[in-house]
């Protein structure tokens, strides 16, 4: 009886224990989670193959539960799987952003041959073409081998591009109690780790901005800077000194964090590279013009100048159009994406790098026409590109007003600025870079820690340091001086930099072409034909002529 | 003299010189790395007397000799400067005088800029002959 009354116990909690069992399955049957439920229920009313193959012409059947990669087909969906899809459409919308704006800015070195060779007389296009075609493959090879390294081999984190670790190796200095970032360390040939889909596109985003950089340097020597001197140059310019200052301001260098050090504003900012791109490039130009002097019959015995006049203003023109395009990719591509960390602030970007062409072309246009009486076409060209460079560090961070009021003083300033270089410094640069890069660049630098409005919030912090960008007129002058530090490193350091190794450069290899192949023009001597072969030359004025006489004799 | 087969021979050297150079700095923890780096910089030595021999090829140029120690002076004035911006910072934690110290140095630099180097630039100016 007792053996009963133990085997009645035994089989009464197995089934007790069954039920429960049982019940949990049943509940886990009949209430599922509602999010899973959803997935179900979505997998489920999911268009058929046999449906697709009728066609879509309303988009509403395409693009749906059955395009989400299911990792685990037993399992079937799972809000893993779809949390991991949202991540990775994140990544490839910034990813994608980031690839076409660079794309963009790779088109505008065709802007700059336009420009500089319409600038340059007909004797000379070939040669002013070849530069700037050559100085793309100059630059590209020269950052792929040291130069990104340098400038990003310490810029992890950036989480936009899915964080960019790799990237993590910056050499620093402790002074003064504090660690300051001086280079980058990874990244040579993009080998290694860094060989990463994040990486690549950091890589191309960045090589195009350096480039432009570049490009800048032969406009200011057109016409008398030997090819080879050139090349070499180039090659060492897009190997350390751009990347060097682009390490200080964008790669987690010292002046990105005087705002974390010194508590300097949110340290030196620079949205698209007024500073790292133009003034490095404008500076550089004027340490290379300095030491490869003015062109034969430039300026005269009194020291007055003459104008030069370019062959196609038709091309300058168009090519200032090429440049404005392409700053579309410049200024909002360096948000480095489309999708989260503020990125949506794009659409403010884009519209103050309007704004900023557009009123950097009245101020240089009204200000030509009012003093020297017609609206003079290649100064124009300046204003708009003037403009452009000087709201390329601020785009980010200031409003429409702002931005118009930027442009305008960048278009009236690169009058002046022209006009400066050439009558007072003696001289030549016969584009016009000195002024509309490097002035305008460093008024772009300046005006950031001035019109900055505060209202950016790119992942709620800049620089490390939390909240946003805010200049002298909205509140916090400490962004003033962190932005004249970068000036005073500009003009310090790069400049001194460029000259020095330039200098160099001329002392071993020499930076100028010949008295006369000068005067014949580049374009045979150096390059082995002409830009326009089927031409007839028109005669040069006389003042060069009698000029060109004199330097041969 | 213009462009000719020695200047394309000695760019293709140097360039070289800088691929090896670079390739041995970034594998300079192992010893192929350090010798790589260690012929890189011979390549490069090598291209620069391939560029000193073909200089004096190139012919009269029309740039006045623009004297050494004045470019030196110029240089130092604008690397002066600039050390002054960045001592200042540390000089005083107030905002107006790290702005005071940094256009001081500022200032200084621009001396040497639009001052200094184009005086010595346009010294012996062809144009003033």
């Amino acid at each position: 009886m007792r053996i009963v009354r133990f085997a009645s116990w035994i089989c009464a909690v197995a089934i007790v224990l069954l039920m429960a069992g049982a019940g949990v399955v049943a509940r886990a049957d009949a209430a599922p989670s509602a999010s899973a439920a959803e997935l179900k229920d979505a997998a489920a009313k999911a268009p058929t193959t046999a449906t697709q193959a009728a066609g879509d012409p309303g988009a509403t059947i395409t693009g749906t539960v059955n395009d989400v990669p299911v990792s685990d087909a037993k399992a079937g969906l799972t809000l893993s799987d779809v949390a991991n899809q949202v991540g990775q459409n994140k990544i490839g919308i910034n990813f994608t952003w980031t690839l076409i704006t660079g794309f963009l800015v790779m088109f505008m070195q065709a802007g700059f041959a336009m420009v500089e060779a319409g600038l340059c007389r007909v004797k000379n296009a070939n040669h002013t073409y070849m530069m700037n075609f050559f100085v793309y493959g100059c630059g590209l090879f020269a950052y792929w081998i040291i130069g990104f390294a340098i400038q990003m081999g310490g810029a992890a984190g950036n989480g936009n591009l899915g964080g960019l670790q790799p990237l993590n190796s910056e050499h620093t200095l402790s002074m003064f109690g504090k660690t300051w970032g001086l280079f980058g360390q990874t990244g040579m040939f993009l080998s290694g780790h860094t060989y990463d889909v994040g990486v690549m596109v950091l890589f191309l985003f960045q090589m195009v901005f350096m480039d432009t950089a570049l490009t800048i340097v032969t406009g200011a020597c057109a016409e008398r800077w030997k090819f080879l001197t050139f090349a070499v140059s180039s090659v060492l310019m897009g190997a350390f000194t751009y990347p060097l200052f682009a390490n200080w301001a964008w790669g987690g260098g010292w002046l990105s964090q005087l705002g974390t050090n010194l508590g300097l504003g949110k340290g030196y900012c620079d949205f698209a590279g007024s500073g790292v791109v133009h003034a490095v490039g404008g500076l550089t130009a004027l340490a290379v013009a300095l030491i490869i002097g003015p062109r034969i019959g430039k300026f005269n015995r009194d020291g007055s100048s003459n104008a030069i006049i370019g062959h196609d203003i038709s091309a300058v023109l168009i090519g200032c159009f090429i440049l404005a395009f392409g700053w579309f990719g410049f200024n909002p591509g360096s948000t480095l994406g489309a999708s989260g960390a503020g990125c949506l602030r794009i659409s403010s970007v884009a519209v103050n790098t309007m704004l900023a062409g557009c009123t950097g072309t009245f101020g240089a246009l009204l200000y030509m026409w009012s003093l020297k009486g017609k609206p003079d076409a290649s100064m124009s060209g300046n204003g708009l590109l003037a403009g452009l460079v000087a709201i390329t560090a601020p785009s980010g961070f200031v409003n429409t007003t702002g931005a118009a009021i930027i442009g305008f003083i960048a278009g009236v300033l690169v009058c002046f600025s022209v006009s400066f270089v050439e009558n007072t410094l003696k001289v030549d640069d016969p584009v016009g870079a000195i002024s509309v890069h490097g002035t305008c660049g460093l008024w772009g630098v300046l005006s950031v820690g001035l019109f900055a409005d505060g209202t950016s919030n790119y992942g709620g912090a800049w620089n490390g340091v939390t909240g946003s960008v805010t200049g002298l007129f909205y509140g916090d002058a400490s962004q003033l001086v962190a932005q004249l530090v970068g000036i005073a490193t500009l003009v310090g350091f790069v400049f001194s930099f460029s000259f020095v190794l330039n200098w160099i450069l001329d002392i071993v290899v020499g930076q100028r072409v010949s008295t006369a192949t000068e005067v014949a023009g580049l374009d045979l001597p150096e390059m082995g034909q002409l830009g326009y072969p089927e031409f007839v030359f028109a005669p040069e004025p006389d003042y060069l002529r009698a000029a060109e006489k004199v330097a041969l004799a | 003299m213009a462009a000719t087969t020695s200047q394309g021979r000695t760019f293709t050297i140097f360039m070289a010189g800088l691929t090896v150079a670079a390739a041995g700095l970034a594998y300079v923890g192992s010893a192929g790395g350090k010798v790589a780096l260690v012929l890189g910089v011979v390549i490069i030595a090598y291209s620069c007397t391939g560029f000193i021999k073909i200089k004096p090829l190139e012919g009269v140029t029309a740039v006045g000799a623009q004297p050494a120690v004045m470019k030196l002076a110029g240089v130092g004035i604008v690397l002066l400067g600039w050390l002054i911006v960045l001592f200042g910072l540390n000089l005083t934690p107030s905002v107006t005088g790290r702005m005071i110290t940094t256009l001081l140095g500022l200032a200084v630099s621009l001396v040497g800029v639009l001052l200094v180097l184009p005086m010595a630039s346009n010294k012996n100016a062809i144009w003033k002959a």
